[in-house]
C-alpha cells in the first residue's frame, strides 16, 4: 500500500499525571491512517513537554503532513520523548534521524552545531569518510 | 593560516588552512598562545583510529586568548586569556546537566560514526578525528571554540599560559580518574602510566587523600617527575614485579583505586607484547590492553579501576573473571573537563597544582613535526612538546 502521503502531521501527547494518564492529540487533520512501513525512530529532549508540545521545533514542522510525530513524557520527568515515523516514500530513515537531532539541539541549546573546516581536500582515500560526514547526523542507529 | 596538519599515517607538515569563522552565535575564535602533544594524538598518528583525512589539523590541550565573539557570548570578550576543555560540551543536555560533559547529545556534528561502532556518540573534541566531529584543532594560529560559554574559562592572572595550559586536558583527565575511580583519605591507589595524565591523576589522588600513590612506567625521567611533583611513590616495571611489590605496599590486600592512564599502544616486557602487537597490527583486535588486563589483576578484592587510556574498539585476552569474582567497579570516560577546570585553575594559583615540568620541550609551530617525533620516541626525555604558533 502506498504511505499516505497526504496524512498531515500527527502530534500525540502522553503524560502520566497523578497515576491517571491522558492523551493529547493536536492538529489532527486526518485520523484512521495506516501506519507507514518505516520504523519509529525516538529522541529524548531534555526539556519538560509542555514546553515541547507548544510549538515544534523547525525542523520537525517543516516535515508537516510527511512524518508523525508523538511526544511522551519520559520516565521520572527526564525530558520528553520525541518519536517520528515515515508517512512518505520520499522520507528516509536518515531524515528522520537527522530531523530529530536538529530539534534536540534547538530545543536544549536553541542551536545547531555547524561543522569547523574544512582543511582537507577531496582525496580518492578519503571519499567515503567525506561521503558519511556530509550526513553525520543522517546515520548512526537513532 | 599556518597549521599543523595530519597527512598520513605517521606524517605530519605544517601547512596553511582558512582561518577559522564564527559559525554559530556561541563560539568564539581563540588565537593561540600555546598547544600541546597529547599520547591521544599517538593514536592518531600511528593510524590506529581510521577516521582522519589527509589535511585534518591536530591537537585539542591549549590557552589563547579571544580575538572574536559570537553574538551568543556572555562569558567571554575580546583579550580574555582562556584555557578550553578539550570536548566540546553544550551545557544543556541530559548528559552535560550531569556534569557528564564529554558525553554531550549536542556537541559532534558526525555522531553517526561512534553510534554505529559503540551504539552511542559521546561528544566532540578538537583536533580528533571525524569520528568526534572533525573539529579543526589547536596546532594553529587560531582555533574556533563552540559553545564558549560552556567550555572556554578565563585564567586567572596568578596562573601563568604555561600552568594553565593543562587544565585543558590532561590535569582534567587525571583529576576525573581520582574522581569518578573514587579515591577516598587513606586509599591506596596505583596509577599506570607516567605520562601526563598518569602525573596528573596521581597528583589528584594525593589531593584528595590518598595515603599511598604508586605510579608504575619504564622511563625513569618520568617517574621522577611523578615523584617529585606529584607527590608519589614509584615503579618500574622492567626492573621489579609490579603486582607483587604492589601487594606488599597495600598490605597483601592490592590497591583500593587502580587508575589506567596508558592506552590502545600499551608496551608490555615479553611476550605478551608480541601476541598484542601482532594481534593489532592483522586487525584480531584493535587495542593492546597490557595496562587495563594488569589492574584489574592487582587491584583489591571490591575495589575500583578506571581506565583513562583511549581504547578505541575491542581487546582480547580481556580479564573478565577477574573482574567479575572480584567484585570490581570498572569505569572509563573521555575527559569532563568543564567539571574541573574551574576547580584546577584555583588549585594552580594557589600553587599545589604545578605542571610547567610536563613541558620538556617548547618550540614555534613550525617545529611540530621535530616535536611529535621526539614525543613519540621520548627523544631527548621528552614528556610533552609544546608549541608557539604566533
Ligand atoms: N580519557 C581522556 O579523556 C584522555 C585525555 C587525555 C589523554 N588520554 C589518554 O591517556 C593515555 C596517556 O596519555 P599521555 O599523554 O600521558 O601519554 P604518554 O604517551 O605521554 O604516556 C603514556 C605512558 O604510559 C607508559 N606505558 C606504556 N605501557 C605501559 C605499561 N604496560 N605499564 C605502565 N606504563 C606503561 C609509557 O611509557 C608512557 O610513559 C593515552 O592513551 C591518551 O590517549 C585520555
Ligand atoms: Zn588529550
Ligand atoms: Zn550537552
Amino acid at each position: 500500500m502506498k504511505p499516505m502521503t497526504r496524512a498531515a502531521l500527527v502530534i500525540t501527547a502522553t503524560a502520566a499525571l497523578g497515576g491517571t494518564s491522558y492523551r493529547v492529540i493536536t492538529r489532527r487533520r486526518r485520523s484512521g491512517a495506516a501506519p507507514a512501513a518505516g520504523r519509529r525512530h525516538v529522541i529524548t529532549v531534555n526539556r519538560p513537554l509542555d514546553e515541547i508540545a507548544e510549538v515544534l521545533p523547525e525542523p520537525l514542522n517543516a516535515y508537516h503532513g510527511t512524518i508523525e510525530v508523538q511526544l511522551r513524557a519520559a520516565p521520572a520527568d527526564r525530558g520528553t520523548e520525541i518519536s517520528a515515523r515515515a508517512l512518505d516514500d520520499k522520507v528516509s530513515d536518515g531524515d528522520i534521524r537527522r530531523l530529530l537531532r536538529e530539534s534536540r539541539s534547538l530545543l536544549e541549546v536553541g542551536d545547531v552545531l555547524q561543522p569547523g573546516g574544512p582543511t582537507t581536500e577531496p582525496t580518492a582515500l578519503n571519499s567515503a569518510l567525506r561521503g558519511a560526514t556530509r550526513h553525520g547526523r543522517e546515520g548512526g542507529l537513532l | 593560516m599556518k597549521a599543523l596538519q595530519w597527512q598520513g599515517v605517521n606524517k605530519l607538515a605544517v601547512g596553511q588552512v582558512p582561518d577559522p569563522e564564527i559559525r554559530n552565535a556561541g563560539d568564539v575564535i581563540v588565537k593561540v598562545n600555546r598547544t600541546v602533544t597529547c599520547g591521544s594524538d599517538l593514536h592518531l598518528l600511528g593510524g590506529y583510529i581510521p577516521f582522519m583525512e589527509k589535511g585534518d589539523v591536530l591537537g585539542h590541550e591549549f590557552v589563547g586568548e579571544v580575538v572574536e565573539t559570537g553574538s551568543g557570548v556572555r562569558n567571554h570578550r575580546v583579550g580574555d586569556r582562556v584555557v578550553v576543555s578539550s570536548f566540546i560540551a553544550c551545557g544543556h543536555c541530559y548528559y552535560c546537566e550531569q556534569q557528564l560533559f564529554s558525553l554531550c547529545d549536542n556537541g559532534n556534528t558526525n555522531p553517526a560514526i561512534t553510534e554505529t561502532l559503540w551504539g552511542q556518540a559521546p561528544g566532540g573534541c578538537f583536533g580528533y578525528s571525524h569520528a568526534m566531529g572533525g573539529n579543526p584543532g589547536s596546532h594553529a594560529e587560531y582555533i574556533r571554540v563552540p559553545f564558549a560559554d560552556v567550555g572556554a574559562f578565563t585564567v586567572p592572572d596568578a596562573v601563568t599560559d604555561e600552568r594553565a595550559l593543562f587544565a585543558s586536558d590532561s590535569a582534567s583527565t587525571g583529576w576525573m580518574g581520582a574522581d569518578l575511580g573514587g579515591v577516598k583519605p587513606g586509599d591506596v591507589v596505583a596509577v599506570w602510566g607516567a605520562g601526563a595524565v598518569g602525573q596528573m591523576a596521581a597528583r589528584a589522588a594525593v589531593l584528595l587523600g590518598a595515603e599511598r600513590v604508586i605510579v608504575i612506567d619504564r622511563y625513569e625521567n618520568r617517574l621522577r617527575q611523578a615523584e617529585k611533583f606529584s607527590g608519589a611513590e614509584t615503579l618500574n616495571y622492567e626492573r621489579t614485579e609490579v603486582e607483587a611489590e604492589l601487594r606488599e605496599r597495600s598490605g597483601g590486600r592490592g590497591p583500593d583505586v587502580c587508575i589506567e592512564a596508558v592506552g590502545m599502544e600499551a608496551h608490555t616486557p615479553g611476550a605478551q607484547f608480541l601476541y598484542d602487537q601482532v594481534k593489532q597490527q592483522l586487525r584480531l583486535q584493535t587495542d593492546r590492553p597490557a595496562a587495563v588486563r594488569d589492574a584489574i589483576h592487582a587491584c583489591r578484592k571490591g575495589g575500583s579501576v578506571f581506565v583513562l587510556g583511549v581504547y578505541a574498539g575491542f581487546v582480547d585476552k580481556f580479564p573478565l573473571g577477574a573482574l567479575m569474582n572480584k567484585g570490581l567497579t570498572v569505569r572509563g570516560a573521555q575527559m569532563h573537563g568543564q567539571r574541573y577546570i574551574p576547580m584546577l585553575l584555583d588549585r594552580m594559583a594557589s600553587g599545589e597544582l604545578v605542571t610547567e615540568h610536563l613541558a620538556t620541550h617548547t618550540m614555534p609551530l613550525d617545529d611540530a613535526p621535530t616535536g611529535y617525533r621526539m614525543f613519540k620516541d621520548k627523544e631527548d626525555d621528552c614528556v610533552r612538546a609544546v608549541f608557539l604558533p604566533n
